[in-house]
């Protein structure tokens, strides 16, 4: 038997039909997802970060943090992630469409980002937690990120600039000298404010025979838009036509498949 | 031997920053100033250096030299492949220079910038190439069911490895896509790369230092071709829950459980032969290298099999057990095997005895104590930490809490390995003295042309 090319031959389409299974034909199935209208103004989910964002990301990509913190959230049944507040719903495979790479990390030491923005709206406290994460939470094992920042000497008597970090007594610099973030800290700071995958659309409900046959979305991006209970999306201002049918509406403890 | 000579200095390399990382993860304030040491660069600095540097530099050493020993014939294409393990070394300096300069891909496991990884595959290209056509020397006979492993090991690297970057830095799929092809890469990495090679270490050195036979040809075989074919589809365990359609991750944990099928065709062919072989074990260093690596890859494949159940990944989903395991294939399983063979193959490569063998005894004791420390830490840690994740009404930083003990335990581990590996290095470094002192023309000449002449001692 002349093993060489045997092995050889076995080895390509062992590999090629993992590559075929695991890899193709999920691409086949949805490789062109498309981005989702949410209503007729053209605005499209996932929203289009703004350019300070995207350079955020790449910050986010450079620093690391994808090797302490996840941005996936799995049902309910899966896991803790709603209950611990890190999302109303599991993430799915549209959540991401805009990321590039996306980053879903497989360690959790830090808690899941996928909806920070969601529930951190205040700046300054993300610009305190990547310059030192003791400041808010004594005992942090989040790393420091001090290059993010500038330190700045004033001159006597001039006043601290605006956005100068107020940093408490044990944890601020000599006397006369400021904390100021960098460009790149308020990049990733946007971009951190940027997570958001709460949106609700139809895939993220729980499988049922659909009874209008039209796209249906409903409650766009804003922080507050979905209820927290299993109601009805109640703020929902969109369109009649653009409503859900009624019984696709428990949507936080929503388990289809992406 | 340059090939030796530079993964036992990608070794130290791996070593240090590992345990820089592992520090870093308790202690954040450490060299908090310097851009290029923050724990999210130093982590996959680490595992890229260990990964590519040591590991699959020793691998494929391993590799040309077990082709030639087995086929009883001789290398062929040395100055071709010192060139290749040259334009490795380059491509994986740069790589990880750039990792450290904050130009990492940010997809785990192919962090590797696209300005270095086409230099590595050229560099694997020019080394790996000569595997086969060695093999197409053998004398004629059978052929060992270690140079199985070796050929689809040596087959298997490129195409992932190409697919992988291409897939994901060069050519990027969409969305989670780039990651169904980061687990699909990581997988085959894993599984078939660092699988097969080491185990043609073990098929390969545990039978010859026992003198018991591999009992069944057909049940290796059986081993070979099951895992070649389930390997590949088991990544996507690894994001059990992840925003993937169901079909998708249910295929994968199928595949990881049907890889019992090799683990136990490995078990039940090699475990025979290690009955009552105390005294061979203790007369032996590379043997017992060999062992322990045996013993983990049965553990770190039933363990795998098993964490891909949904029902498991409940507790240990984005856990130490997720990195634990990791380890334990890499460390305890392919990097124990690989020093085994070196320990077995420099002597014969050089002509002469290691110069301290208390060095090898002292640095077995090290290895395996490290390993034995992240197996049992970071799996029964992952357990605590992922029992915490799941209790909502426990604050975060009491998770970090409950975690960080055995998170910790990963410095006393990697200060471990590292002093183990240093005096590896040590005694590497004194046999090539002593081979120099010896005589001056015939150790030069085993540096430069490594692995030739020496293949027919
Ligand atoms: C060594 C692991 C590690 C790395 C790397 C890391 N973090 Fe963290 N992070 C943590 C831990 C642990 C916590 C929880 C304790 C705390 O809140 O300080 C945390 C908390 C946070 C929080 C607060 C989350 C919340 O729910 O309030 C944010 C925001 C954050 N990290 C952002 C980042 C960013 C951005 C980066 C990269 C520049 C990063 N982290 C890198 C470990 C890490």
């Amino acid at each position: 038997m002349r093993h060489g090319p045997f092995i050889f031959l076995g080895i390509l389409c062992a590999v090629l039909a993992s590559w075929l299974g695991a890899v193709v034909a999920p691409q086949l199935q949805f490789g062109d997802q498309a981005l989702l209208k949410l209503d007729d103004l053209g605005i499209e989910y996932p929203l289009a970060r703004n350019g300070e964002a995207k350079q955020g990301a790449e910050i986010y990509r450079a620093e690391g943090c994808n090797y302490c913190h996840t941005q996936q959230v799995r049902s309910r049944g899966e896991g803790a992630d709603i209950a611990r507040g890190w999302g109303k719903r599991r993430t799915v495979s549209r959540d991401y469409l805009r990321d590039l790479p996306p980053m879903l990390g497989q360690m959790r030491f830090g808690p899941d980002l996928a909806n920070l923005g969601e529930r951190q709206t205040n700046a300054t406290r993300l610009l305190m937690k990547l310059y030192n994460a003791r400041i808010e939470m004594p005992g942090s094992t989040m790393p420091r990120f001090p290059y993010l920042f500038e330190a700045r000497k004033l001159r006597y008597g001039q006043a601290p600039s605006t956005n100068a970090l107020p940093l408490p007594a044990i944890f601020a610099p000599p006397a006369g000298t400021e904390i100021v973030p960098t460009t790149a800290a308020l990049q990733l700071v946007a971009y951190l404010q940027s997570l958001k995958s709460e949106t609700l659309f139809y895939e993220v409900f729980p499988p049922q025979p659909p009874k209008k046959t039209n796209q249906v979305a409903v409650a766009v991006g804003g922080t507050n838009a979905i209820p927290t209970t299993n109601a009805l999306p109640a703020t929902n201002t969109a369109p009649a036509t653009n409503t859900p049918p009624a019984t696709n509406a428990p949507a936080t403890n929503a388990s289809a498949s992406p | 031997m340059v090939l030796v000579v530079l993964s036992a200095g990608w070794l130290l390399v791996a070593g240090v920053l590992s345990l820089l990382a592992a520090i870093k993860l308790h202690a954040p304030g450490m060299l908090a100033d310097y851009a290029w040491l923050t724990y999210g660069r130093l982590q996959p600095a680490a595992w890229n250096a260990f990964v590519f540097g040591f590991a699959s530099l020793a691998g494929l050493a391993i590799a040309l030299w077990m082709t030639a020993r087995l086929g009883g014939t001789r290398l062929v294409g040395t100055g071709t492949i010192i060139l290749g393990a040259l334009v490795w070394n380059v491509g994986l300096k740069l790589g990880i220079f750039g990792l450290l300069a904050g130009e990492s891909t940010g997809i785990e496991g192919l962090e590797i910038p696209r300005f270095a990884s086409p230099i590595l595959l050229l560099g694997y290209l020019c080394m790996a190439a000569w595997v086969p056509i060695t093999f197409g020397r053998r004398r004629p006979g059978e052929v060992y069911i270690s140079q199985w492993y070796l050929l689809g090991a040596v087959f298997s690297f490129p195409w992932f490895f190409m697919a992988g970057h291409v897939m994901t830095v060069f050519l990027p799929l969409r969305g989670v896509l780039q990651i169904a092809a980061q687990a699909w890469f990581l997988q085959n990495l894993l599984v078939l790369w660092f699988g097969f090679l080491g185990l043609a270490v073990i098929f390969y050195l545990l039978p010859k230092l026992t003198g018991v036979a591999v009992p069944s040809r057909n049940l290796a075989l059986f081993g070979f071709w099951t895992l070649a074919v389930f390997g590949g589809f088991g990544g996507l365990t690894r994001y059990s829950g992840g925003p993937f359609p169901a079909w998708m991750l249910s295929l994968a944990v199928v595949a990881n459980v049907l890889t019992v099928f090799p683990v136990y065709a490995v078990g039940q062919n090699l475990l025979p032969g290690l009955r009552n072989q105390g005294s061979a074990l203790k007369a032996s260093v590379p043997l017992r290298f060999a062992a322990f690596a045996f013993l983990a890859y049965l553990v770190a494949g039933g363990l795998g099999a098993l964490n891909s159940l949904a029902s498991v990944r409940y507790t240990t989903q984005f856990t130490l057990v997720t990195v634990g395991l990791d380890q334990l294939t890499l460390m305890g399983f392919f990097g124990m095997a690989a020093l085994g063979a070196l320990y077995f193959v420099v002597p014969r490569l050089l002509g002469r005895d290691w110069p301290r063998p208390a060095f090898a005894n002292l640095h077995f004791l090290l290895a395996a104590a490290a390993v034995a420390v992240i197996a049992v830490a970071f799996l029964g840690g992952g357990q605590a930490q992922g029992a915490a994740l799941n209790d909502p009404e426990l604050p975060f930083i009491n998770v970090v809490k409950r975690y960080l003990p055995f998170a910790s335990s990963g410095t006393l581990a990697q200060l471990l390995f590292l002093a183990g590996s240093g005096v590896f290095a040590l005694n590497l470094l004194l046999a090539l003295v002593a081979c120099c002192r010896a005589a001056w023309v015939p150790a030069a000449k085993a540096l430069v042309t490594p692995l030739s002449a020496e293949v027919k001692a």
